[in-house]
């Protein structure tokens, strides 16, 4: 059964400064889908993401659930749009349960809402329990990636947007944490998910989109791809 | 010979000057970590903070009500400057030397106002309590001393009670560690700007109304008191609030053992040196730069 669209990226562009990271991409996610972007490193992947999000000098449209979103960060997180940052963006000298608490700064990070919040994130990810009180910036990069990702899901948002989570970490980390997204997926969330590492996010992807040259190059099904080589081609092409 | 009384009192009124200084410094703190400027127009919020009680009382208005209509009021204006001076800039991404420039300039405006509507001559305000001063072995302490000190204390820890425990405290500190990251959790990082402006504004207007009958307050006070509480902000680290404050201590009490031991003159000698010596040996400040 096709869902209505959730996510629709139209002409949109960005520069930074003199240079044009991204050119006139045109992506559509359905509700409850899983999409992968892939492509190499400084192929424009990140700004793709920074773009739908508001953070980049860009123009075109993104439409959220069919109403046009304005090109602010706060008000994209307050449409039902949560991003994982590449790098993560945890404060690093606040704690785990304030990092947290902020992940539902809107609905005013208190109440039987925010506890039930809590508690799944906390269920999706133990460790995190064992350090609600340790400062998050003296935590593993494996454990601040799960924080990053708890803190977004706070927001109980309808489309997550990860930029490379992958960055850093051990393949296990990694595994676990994708792992818990692909089941929250199942739960019915929409997935965005920008990764280097195309073999991890085929794995989990519906669908992928490759960036080349700031450009989105192709739509691919992830059955379709058996080996390097046939990435290589969508990479290159 | 060395007098230990005279030691003592001046030491007592150097730390009172420097709660002064501390609370001006945390302004500039609190501004500079939701935003990243420096708010040179700080100074104009302590001057404000006295001149408005002054003449509210002139209009036999009692004290708390005068003192806390200036505080509203001078926080508002701060809310003002950084709707009119600061967010224009902020949006169009000036630099900082913009940023400080327009901030000063917006002191100057304040002062040149101000001049025209109370004139040049200097205000006072009676003192909160008006009682002989208790005497401590030998060591007159002023009722206004117990004021000011009690009064920096009750603020900075009600201060550190709002930035670790309220949400929106915790939300103004995450604007300082990360604003990107801040505004992807939907907090509006312009929105904690203003009120970042209004809490110093306030800040500095207490400073000012504390300080007020201990001195006096003209259309002029104001660059020296920011200048003091910039000092101050940078001894103690920059963007670190409770560091600011004990710059100012260590400020005022340099202050005041300068003008104990080599006369009144070079006062503002031993706040420049104070700066340089971080400067130079701790560039951190006390506590270590905040960003």
């Amino acid at each position: 059964m096709t869902t209505a669209p959730i996510l629709e990226v139209r002409g949109l562009s960005a520069r930074y400064g003199e240079v044009v990271a991204l050119r006139d991409a045109e992506l559509t996610m359905r509700e409850g889908e899983f999409v992968a972007v892939l492509g190499p490193n400084g192929a424009g992947k990140s700004t793709l993401m920074r773009s739908i999000i508001g953070l980049a000098n860009a123009t075109g449209t993104v439409r959220f659930r069919g109403a046009a979103l304005k090109r602010d960060p706060a008000a994209v997180a307050a449409a039902g749009i949560a991003l994982v940052p590449e790098g993560r963006g945890i404060f690093g000298p606040m704690s785990v349960a304030e990092n947290l608490q902020l992940g539902a700064y809107m609905i005013g990070g208190r109440g039987p809402d925010y506890e039930r919040r809590l508690a799944r994130v906390l269920h999706l990810f133990p460790r995190l329990k064992e350090r609600l009180d340790q400062v998050a910036g003296s935590m593993s990069g494996g454990e601040q990636q799960m924080l990053a990702v708890g803190r977004a899901l706070m927001a109980d948002p309808k489309l997550i947007l990860l930029d490379e989570p992958s960055l850093g970490l051990a393949p296990k980390v990694t595994a676990e944490i994708l792992e818990s997204l692909a089941l929250l997926n199942r739960e019915g969330l929409s997935v965005l998910l920008v990764e280097q590492k195309a073999p991890l996010a085929l794995k989990l992807a519906g669908r992928a989109y490759v960036v080349s040259n700031g450009r989105i190059s192709a739509e691919i099904d992830p059955k379709e791809i058996t080996s390097h080589g046939d990435l290589a081609r969508y990479y290159f092409a | 010979m060395l007098d230990p009384v005279f030691l003592a009192q001046t030491i007592l009124n150097g730390l009172s000057v420097g709660c002064i200084y501390g609370l001006i410094g945390i302004g500039f703190c609190v501004i500079y970590n939701a935003s990243g400027i420096v708010n040179f127009a700080q100074g104009a919020f302590v001057m404000m903070g006295g001149m408005i009680t002054h003449v509210l009382m002139q209009q036999h208005l009692p004290l708390i009500p005068s003192a806390l209509l200036a505080i509203i009021v001078v926080a508002l204006a701060g809310v003002v400057i950084e709707r009119i001076v600061v967010r224009p800039l902020w949006d169009r991404k000036a630099t900082m030397f913009v940023m400080i420039l327009a901030t000063l300039a917006a002191q100057i405006v304040i002062e040149r106002l101000t001049l025209m509507l109370v004139g040049d001559q200097p205000k006072s305000i009676a003192v909160f309590t008006d009682l002989p001063p208790i005497k401590l072995a030998g060591v007159a302490i002023g009722y206004q001393t117990l004021w000011i000190m009690g009064t920096s204390l009750v603020l900075i820890a009600a201060l550190g009670l709002f930035f670790q425990k309220t949400l929106v405290g915790r939300a103004m500190r995450a604007c300082a560690i990360n604003r990107e990251a801040a505004a992807l959790q939907g907090i509006v990082v312009s929105r904690m700007l203003a009120m970042s402006f209004a809490l110093s504004a306030a800040l500095g207007a207490i400073a000012g109304i504390l300080v007020t009958p201990t001195q006096f307050t003209a259309f002029n006070v104001g660059t020296p008191f920011a200048i003091s509480g910039f000092i101050a902000a940078i001894v103690g680290g920059f963007g670190r609030p409770f560091g600011a404050f004990l710059g100012g201590l260590l400020l005022g009490l340099a202050q005041a053992l300068a003008v104990f031991g080599l006369g009144s003159g070079l006062k503002n000698m031993a706040a420049l040196s104070v700066l340089l010596i971080f400067l130079f040996l701790r560039p951190s400040g006390i506590l270590g730069s905040a960003k």
